[in-house]
């Protein structure tokens, strides 16, 4: 027992080295104190407060809320409530309004960026004019429970899929990298909007009805994306006006509509921001020397 | 050959053997012939090679299966597991591998400390379980230039393969930044793989024609000529386990620059290697004091890697999981649950599956019907007649 000890205590100290065989007096299986010492817990975790939480769950609302308006215009249109000059005047109307926001919202005022949107806007809205009679016979031979059923499916894969931090939104005049995902998603709501707007009777109204979606679908994220940098709480004022109107227009369209979307918002704004927060408590992160290094600078192809 | 201790019959599992050529089967090939030198017996197994299927026999009497995996729809595992586990069982019988079903591991290798690390914190096995026992380098092999190389011009030269995960996106920022730094410096690029068009074209963005060599992929037997052209030897990659490339630039006589990362810092002391962090700038840096130190080095290999110690190493480990007590199926499953809240009960699942699979092929094919190989010993030294042979033969029998 003594000759063990002192074996022990006189052999030199073990080093955390793989050459010259193995080490003196220690075994290959020699666990040493410094085991695990550089791992590190938790290192990237964010620490997240239910408010902050809660007011960045107000985009996707937002988002929901603008999209009902939309379903709920269609809804009207094709029970012909809404009539085809009604509904272009609800076009300029939204087209006014949304450019004034961009203007009130981008501070340097450049009148070569206003020019370069009111021609882009020109062009779109002519073509849509000529391509307005292939949508209105596009969906003839399909039946409406078709049509509807697509729609509703595209319009869901539009709202999984689409890009709610705004990260692919860069302010305009930049280049911007869109992620596959939100070209999807944009392509879906598109798509969902032709299929709609095929079943309409006139050429005109299939005109206003395709303006007025591809207004929202197109240029929604943008205008929002520039009122929420200019200041929060223009952003929070009209999410809940939003969010009022909506409902309220819900609640005479369809009582079953409302108490969805009611739901919706309610889980979406409540319930989720608390069950994230108490999930992260079991968030267990290991990192240490043994994994693949990042590389600190972008690859550019 | 009638060793002290006791002689074990081993079986090493792998999918990668010769003909392909790295740090796994270097490993098992190196560790094989010096474990067949010890006195045991080993015989690997792995996939087949295209044609090379069936049994062949390499250096040393070292028995090789080539199995033909069937071929499975998703390339599952799980699946692949079970329709090559009559093989397996057969191979087993046949070559007197002593293991009851396929039982959980009682001890584990790993290559370095910080592998021994990790290993420890993803599978939860108690670290007294694990040993650490290097990969070592073929000293025969790669040796040193006979001559020194004049250091008027500095040689760096970089033999991997040319994918991500080792670094090729930073050797494409290190040199340029080094070949405007230090105008005596010239590159050889040796290796082949997905990022190399990458490498090309930084050539041509910065007119290194001249300055930068790239070589294509390298057959391993012309690897040795290529490293003693070179003065420093410089590594990139992003992970590591060990690096055995390292070591054999090591043992040609050239300094190593490497990334920090992995078990890299473990496997050569200070005066051989460069250590850097993995950005361009530090790499720069430590390739300016490699520079520095070039004219003081001297390699000392032979001390510090030898593949004798590394089997003698692994062979107390393999006396150490002889002892450790067999337990029984029943007793083990309840260990399998405790591995995660689904994991666990998959992996009790699929030892079930394994048993009952056992049970089915001892029924159709028993044990005593598979032909057991005899002890075939090979006779190292010179014999005086043929009738010492037939002696020595039969008594292996």
């Amino acid at each position: 027992m003594n000759s063990e000890r002192s074996r022990i205590k006189c052999r030199p100290k073990w080093r955390k080295v793989a050459y010259g065989g193995r080490q003196p007096g220690y075994d290959d299986n020699y666990t040493d104190e410094s085991f695990l010492e550089e791992m590190v817990m938790n290192a990237n975790v964010v620490k997240r407060d239910l408010l902050k939480v809660m007011i960045d769950s107000v985009s996707i609302s937002q988002y929901l809320c603008i999209v009902a308006l939309v379903v709920s215009t269609w809804s009207y249109t094709l029970s012909l409530v809404i009539d085809d000059v009604t509904l272009l005047k609800l076009d300029i109307s939204l087209l006014l309004v949304g450019f004034s926001m961009l203007l009130v919202t981008t501070c340097p005022f450049s009148l070569k960026l206003f020019s370069k949107y009111v021609l882009n806007i020109t062009f779109f809205i002519s073509g849509l004019y000529v391509l307005a009679p292939i949508y209105q016979t596009l969906t003839r031979s399909i039946s409406s429970d078709s049509i509807w059923a697509l729609a509703a499916c595209l319009l869901l894969v539009h709202l999984f899929l689409h890009d709610y931090s705004g990260s692919t939104i860069k302010p305009p005049g930049t280049h911007n990298n869109p992620k596959l995902t939100s070209n999807i998603s944009l392509n879906a709501s598109i798509v969902a909007s032709v299929l709609v707007a095929s079943r309409l009777p006139s050429r005109l109204h299939v005109f206003a009805i395709m303006l007025f979606s591809l207004q929202i679908f197109l240029f929604a994220p943008l205008i929002v994306f520039c009122i929420k940098k200019y200041s929060l709480r223009l952003h929070l004022i009209f999410s809940f006006a939003l969010m009022v109107i909506t409902l309220s227009i819900m609640y005479q369209l369809h009582r079953m509509f409302f108490i969805l979307l009611l739901a919706l918002i309610v889980f979406i704004s409540i319930v989720c921001p608390y069950w994230l927060i108490r999930i992260q408590e079991y968030k267990f992160e290991i990192n240490g020397p043994w994994d693949e290094a990042k590389l600190c600078f972008d690859i550019t192809e | 050959m009638d060793g002290d201790g006791k002689r074990h019959r081993i079986l090493m599992v792998s999918d990668f053997f010769f003909p392909n050529f790295g740090g796994v089967e270097s490993h098992i090939y190196y560790l094989s012939q010096c474990l067949l030198k010890l006195g045991h017996k080993v015989v690997v197994m792995t996939h087949a090679y295209g044609s090379r299927s069936g049994v062949r026999y390499v250096t040393g009497g070292l028995k090789v299966y080539y199995v033909p995996w069937k071929p499975f729809l998703m390339q599952n595992t799980l699946p692949t597991l079970f329709l090559t586990f009559p093989i397996v069982r057969t191979i087993l019988i046949r070559e007197k591998i002593s293991v009851f079903t396929l039982a959980d591991f009682d001890q584990a290798i790993c290559v370095s400390h910080t592998s021994k690390e990790n290993t420890v914190l993803r599978s939860g096995i108690s670290p007294q379980k694990v040993f650490m026992v290097p990969n070592a380098v073929d000293t025969a092999m790669f040796t040193p230039s006979p001559e020194r190389l004049s250091c008027d011009e500095i040689v760096i030269v970089v033999i991997s393969r040319l994918v991500y995960r080792k670094g090729a996106d930073l050797l494409v920022e290190v040199i340029p930044e080094v070949c405007r730094l230090f105008p005596k410096v010239r590159f050889i690029v040796g290796g082949d793989g997905p990022k190399r068009v990458r490498l090309e074209e930084m050539r041509e963005k910065f007119s290194l024609q001249d300055r930068v060599e790239m070589l294509g992929a390298v057959p391993h037997a012309q690897v040795r000529s290529v490293l003693i052209s070179g003065h420093i030897f410089l590594n990139s990659s992003l992970t590591e386990a060990f690096c055995i490339a390292i070591l054999e630039a090591a043992s040609c006589g050239l300094l190593t620059v490497s990334t920090r990362v992995g078990g890299v810092p473990e496997v050569l002391p200070d005066d051989m290697i460069v250590l850097a962090q993995p950005a361009p700038e530090d790499m720069v840096r430590a390739v300016k004091k490699a520079i520095d130190m070039l004219p003081g080095i001297d390699p000392q290999m032979k001390k510090l890697y030898s593949w004798d110690d590394v089997a003698k190493r692994t062979e107390i480990v393999y006396d150490r999981a002889m002892q450790s007590s067999k337990t029984d199926l029943l007793e083990r499953l309840p260990r399998y649950l405790t591995c995660g809240a689904w994991a666990g009960k998959l992996f009790c699942l699929v030892m079930i599956i394994n048993y009952l699979l056992w049970c089915l092929l001892e029924y159709l094919q028993p044990t005593e019907g598979i032909e057991e190989v005899p002890d075939i010993r090979l006779v190292y030294a010179h014999l005086e007649s043929v009738n010492d042979m037939c002696r020595i033969q039969s008594e292996g029998n």
